[in-house]
């Protein structure tokens, strides 16, 4: 079973250790929840994970793959999809266009064979199309789909933004706080898709401040604290270990 | 709206192709060519700055290559002028390979310096190399065989290479390699979270820009029927780059509109001729302030506001089963 994992990664920024030897795997059809006070380095470790930082000590892999200097490209064409924080949308192309661009790892026409084979680019698109659509179907957001992304709401753009992370057919989707800035209704709805991803076999990361939230649908959590790990397991035994509980979940 | 849309193409197209028999004279036609020519190059830089967003203010440098190249093919080496066409459309495609790989790693405002850096060193050759180019003399170009040698057959045969031209770009732009060029222009993070090659995307686009630009050098030196440095000032290379800003980002159409307006006009106001760069100022200055989106984004901009699309929010609501079924089946890797 091939899972997603960094080991013992270490990422610094001049003098600050962002991340200290911090070990995570996430395997397929699981929820890893990962929690911790802000700055205690969850983005750094799924922009490590992701490609955007390139560990400066020990190893992200996928299954046998070693992807510790690999690009951000690269590992998306691996099969490793995310979100932003805060949504990253096209804003002058449509919702439908966005989410396709989602598929460009599955993308065969050449630059120069798009221009002159326009039937086979034509073929391609329709499938790509197609499959756009079901998936804004499939989370909620049909209504919208012709809608420039400019023009969506806060919640729509989260729900766009998972679309397209789905769209080439990812292993790994590393989801960053997806939760933020949507009401109780929509974390709901929010959590039946991530449930529902998970189910079809794909491994989440789900960074998050929402610790209910978290708790809830996660399979495993890993707590950080200061770019350690300070707890990893069940949802009840982070819950209730007492460090867990002093840095980050209060009395 | 699709089929309106292939109607008002193909009457356009059917207007331009009898032009030969309805222009009133022949500085119509010339005219008429002119615009296509500087559109064949503008349709492939239309794809670096207004996609892409890499603003290059220097493509006057490769149609200067294009145009010596076709000159001095067809006149010293007595090559047949198609050619010399293809040649000068593969020396451009060259030069801008051999441009983009060191300065497309740049960003933007030292992008555009080192277009601007270059378009001036091609002039300075040009000067310096007298034996080949006629220095400051400049060169006389050989026309087209029959039957593009009359004003009515050179002004078919740019539009048939204009066609075929904006039927290459409008390849790249619809399909997800132009969803990919926005994506470098908009958002690089995002291009590189689905897997864009952002770099190659760049480059490869700002070669099919030096294709273009080569191809239109050599129809526009053939046009003028003789070329100086004078010819290709660094104003020409602004000019371009205003064209697409004027027209619009990520259209087509409109920088194709404003290529035709912004040649015309020192025509249409010919009394004040003396005026015209007075216009392109003015033209601009009231369309960043006015529409900034450009022209080519006009109608959408006056259907929006004629007819407000409720924007009426509604409850994201997930069709899990849906989505189940799409996820299971995979998309072609």
């Amino acid at each position: 079973m091939s899972t997603l994992a960094a080991r013992d990664v270490t990422k610094a920024f001049g003098g600050l250790t962002a991340l200290a030897e911090v070990s995570l795997e996430v395997a397929p059809s699981e929820i890893h929840g990962l929690i911790g006070p802000n700055g205690s380095g969850k983005t750094t470790l799924l922009n490590a994970l992701s490609g955007y930082y390139l560990a400066d000590a020990g190893r992200v892999t996928l299954g046998e793959a070693d992807l510790t200097r690999v690009s951000v490209q690269r590992r998306a064409f691996a099969g490793v999809a995310r979100t932003f924080q805060k949504p990253r949308l096209l804003p002058t192309l449509t919702v439908v266009d966005n989410v396709m661009l989602g598929g460009w790892p599955a993308v065969r026409s050449s630059f120069f064979g798009t221009a002159l084979s326009w039937l086979r680019a034509r073929r391609e698109e329709k499938v790509l199309r197609e499959r756009a659509e079901e998936l804004l179907h499939g989370v909620g957001l049909a209504p919208v789909m012709t809608r420039r992304a400019s023009l969506l709401e806060h919640a729509e753009q989260r729900f766009a933004e998972i679309a397209r992370g789905l769209m080439a057919g990812p292993r790994f989707l590393l989801l960053d706080e997806p939760a933020g800035g949507l009401t109780p209704h929509e974390i709901e709805q929010l959590g039946v898709v991530i449930r529902t991803v998970r189910d079809a076999g794909i491994g989440v990361l789900l960074v998050e401040h929402h610790t209910d939230f978290v708790f809830r649908l996660s399979d495993r959590v890993t707590a950080l604290d200061l770019g350690r790990v300070i707890r990893q397991g069940t949802p009840a035994e982070v819950r209730h270990d007492a460090e867990v509980i002093r840095v980050y979940l209060g009395a | 709206m699709r089929a309106s849309r292939a109607v008002v193409v193909v009457g356009v197209l059917l207007a331009l192709a009898t032009m030969p028999w309805w222009a009133r004279d022949q500085y119509q036609l010339h005219l008429a060519a002119l615009i296509g020519v500087y559109w064949i190059l503008i349709a492939g830089l239309n794809l670096v700055v207004g996609y892409s967003g890499q603003l290059s203010i220097g493509h006057v440098g490769l149609l200067a290559i294009g145009a010596y190249g076709f000159a001095i093919l067809t006149g010293r080496y007595e090559w047949g002028p198609w050619w010399a066409l293809a040649a000068s459309g593969g020396l451009g495609s060259l030069c801008g390979l051999l441009l983009g790989l060191p300065s497309l790693r740049l960003p933007g405002f030292y992008f555009a310096m080192a277009t601007l850096a270059f378009a001036l060193i091609v002039t300075e050759i040009s000067l310096a190399q007298g034996d080949l180019t006629g220095g400051g003399t400049g060169l006389p170009v050989p026309g087209f065989t029959a039957p593009f040698d009359s004003p009515g057959g050179f002004h078919a045969l740019v539009l048939i290479v204009a066609v075929l031209i904006t039927w290459l770009t409008w390849n790249v732009a619809r399909f997800m390699w132009g969803r990919a060029l926005i994506a470098v222009r908009d958002s690089v993070v995002t291009a590189q979270a689905v897997g864009v090659p952002v770099f190659r995307a760049k480059l490869l686009v700002f070669v099919l820009s030096g294709l273009t630009a080569g191809v239109a050098g050599a129809l526009f030196a053939s046009l003028q029927s003789y070329i100086t440095p004078d010819t290709f000032v660094f104003e020409l290379g602004l000019f371009f780059f205003v064209c697409i800003i004027i027209g619009g980002r990520g259209t087509i159409v409109g920088p194709l509109i404003g290529t035709a307006v912004l040649t015309a006009l020192p025509e249409i106001v010919a009394p004040l001729a003396r005026w015209s760069t007075f216009f392109y100022g003015l033209l601009l200055l009231a369309v960043v302030l006015l529409v900034p989106e450009g022209i080519g984004h006009m109608v959408e901009i006056v259907r929006a506001r004629l007819r407000p699309r409720s924007l009426a929010s509604f409850a994201v609501a997930p069709d899990a089963e849906r989505l189940a079924r799409c996820l299971r089946s995979e998309p072609r890797r």
